[in-house]
């Protein structure tokens, strides 16, 4: 095996009940790197997150491989456990205890020391910039603190790896911000990183690779501005109002791919002088014009439609 | 490939850790948890002992105060360690998400389990050890008798533990099956109560009518509860010339001992098996 690959992942398929939550999925993430996973609610990535550290159980498929630092979550839960931090989509702090309290519990279970669990635990507490918190039961801290804890307590052990399953879902831009700004500095010393997001905005600014998943299956892989140079056109230009527009004469509708949400009618094209040419017919404040982004990809790719699941 | 050792922590760290997590818990509020073992046995005591106690005179040869309290020990270890590992295992499993927690760090479903049935079993101790003190005290105080002066009853919190760890994997095992906390109430006035009466603590069992006193070898209490008050009593005998001969040490008492082993053993098995697929999706 690679020494240099933290994560190796081969056609793993997980079924609950009927339901397939996971079909033929590979990936692979080398060492230091920051891998995201997106795709829209119900898609897996959770259950794929879980599968790494055997939170969940595979299916048993002859072709499947799952390898984390070289271990089979199977078989040596602990090993990878113990190099791992995990960050959980739910929040789930030990609310019978205070602040320091969650993280001694934690230091226990590391077999860390208790002076240096105390040093450690001050030293997150501080990155984390939680230090007035410490004595605070878990009930009195606001969404943004119970997430900054759970991501101290992920990094008790110094892990190796880190785990986010939506780190700043339902976070306000301050926290989002800091929360990026610590994953940025973990990554310096060399922490491989796994994220699961809706927010586009976080794959991109985080992550040197993303991998879109649908229904289980795998849609694209790549590094996010690559991607969006191969797969997106580089303007949008959004119509406010579809009633209030009539159709485009021949010759632009040609240059231009067109998709309907909602209200609203969207142009897609490479050549920005195209969309400006619409633009001038248009009255003004009922249109804007934009670059696209990972969300335009990520729609595009995954229908603008809620499946069951979602 | 790395010794084991130095890969993750060693197995009773991390069992030892899942229980050290519950103890912390548990004695954070140490006034209003640790008053109740204290004050249970008395208001039996008082209620049934002295009440009925006192029309009764004895029974089988012994004060039924004494009778009594011989059975009472591993009654408050039942219903610590069947609380513990059905509401308190609920709550901590659908609520709190507490295991949720634990199984990011490097500990399995399986140690989470088994420290989850230890912590009823020292549960069971700590209660059987209060029971014992405040008993023995009373009785002393009420001038029945004296139990101190019979060295057996040091293994009786020992009972207390092993009478915990029963009642804790049955319970556990209930939990594996409830998705209500609502039906936990089926448990305790179905099962619980009944074994309570049924069990020889308020009276013996030896003389229910077939039929009962087959149901009674049945349950799990029945059979902690004959070897407890044997270990109370057998040391009494030379002053209760009377006492039944079921209240002393004899070989039969082994075969409760094998049954506590074997129920143990099973019940723990089937109970950690069927709520690891409640841990782990």
């Amino acid at each position: 095996m690679d020494a240099k690959i933290v994560i190796d992942v081969k056609h793993v398929y997980k079924t609950y009940n009927l339901l397939k939550a996971l079909d033929d999925l590979s990936f692979s993430v080398p060492q230091g790197r920051c891998f995201a996973f997106l795709g829209p609610n119900g898609a897996g990535k959770t259950t794929m997150m879980k599968i790494l550290y055997a939170k969940a159980e595979r299916d048993s498929h002859p072709e499947t491989i799952v390898k984390v630092f070289g271990y089979d979550p199977c078989h040596d839960e602990l090993a990878i456990k113990n190099m791992a931090g995990v960050v959980p989509q739910e929040d789930n702090l030990d609310v019978e205890l205070n602040v320091v309290q969650n993280l001694k519990i934690f230091s226990k279970f590391y077999h860390m020391s208790s002076r240096y669990a105390e040093k450690r635990i001050d030293e997150l507490l501080d990155f984390m910039e939680l230090s007035e918190k410490q004595k605070a039961p878990i009930r009195e801290l606001s969404g943004g603190m119970k997430r900054r804890l759970i991501i101290a307590r992920a990094l008790l052990n110094e892990p190796k790896l880190l785990i986010l399953d939506e780190p700043t879902t339902g976070l306000d831009p301050q926290v989002r911000q800091l929360i990026w700004d610590k994953i940025r500095s973990l990554q310096k010393n060399k922490v491989t990183v796994l994220l699961t997001t809706h927010y586009m905005e976080e794959a991109y600014q985080l992550a040197g690779n993303i991998l879109i998943i649908d229904k289980g299956k795998k849609v694209l892989e790549g590094n996010p501005r690559s991607l969006l140079q191969e797969y997106i056109e580089s303007h949008v230009l959004e119509l406010l109002d579809k009633e209030k527009f009539t159709a485009l004469p021949a010759s632009l509708a040609k240059k231009v791919r067109r998709e309907e949400s909602g209200e609203r009618i969207l142009f897609y094209c490479e050549d920005p002088k195209v969309i400006h040419t619409i633009a001038d017919k248009l009255a003004k404040g009922t249109f804007y014009i934009r670059q696209t982004n990972l969300e335009d990809l990520f729609l595009k790719i995954t229908g603008r439609k809620l499946h069951e699941t979602q | 490939m790395k010794h084991s050792k130095q890969l993750y922590p060693p197995l009773l760290v991390r069992i030892g850790s899942v229980w050290f997590r519950h103890m912390r818990v548990y004695t954070k509020n140490l006034i209003s948890n640790g008053l109740p073992p204290f004050l249970e046995p008395l208001i039996f005591l008082a209620g049934i002992g002295l009440g009925l106690g006192l029309d009764l005179g004895s029974i089988y040869g012994i004060p039924y105060p004494l009778f009594l309290a011989g059975g009472l020990f591993m009654t408050a270890s039942m219903f610590t360690a069947a609380f513990e590992c059905s509401f308190g295992t609920f709550i901590r499993l659908e609520f709190d998400r507490v295991y949720d927690g634990m199984l990011a760090a490097p500990v399995s479903a399986n140690n989470v389990l088994i420290g989850e049935i230890l912590w009823a079993g020292s549960k069971g101790f700590f209660f059987t050890l209060c029971v014992l003190i405040v008993m023995s005290g009373a009785l002393l105080v009420l001038s029945v008798e004296n139990i101190f002066t019979n060295f057996l009853i040091v293994f009786i919190p020992v009972f207390g533990f092993i009478n915990g760890v029963m009642f804790g994997s049955f319970s556990l095992l209930i939990t594996s099956f409830v998705k209500n906390i609502n039906h936990f109430n089926f448990y305790f006035t179905g099962f619980l109560s009944p074994m309570f009466f049924f069990s020889g603590v308020v009276f013996p069992v030896h003389n229910l009518p077939p039929v009962l006193k087959q149901l009674a070898e049945i349950f799990p209490l029945t059979h902690t509860v004959r070897i407890t008050r044997t270990l109370c009593l057998h040391g009494l005998q030379g002053k209760y010339p009377n006492m039944d001969v079921n209240y002393l040490l004899r070989a039969d008492l082994l075969l409760d001992v094998l049954y506590i082993i074997v129920f143990i053993v099973l019940i723990s098995y089937l109970a950690i098996t069927r709520l690891k697929k409640r841990l782990i999706d």
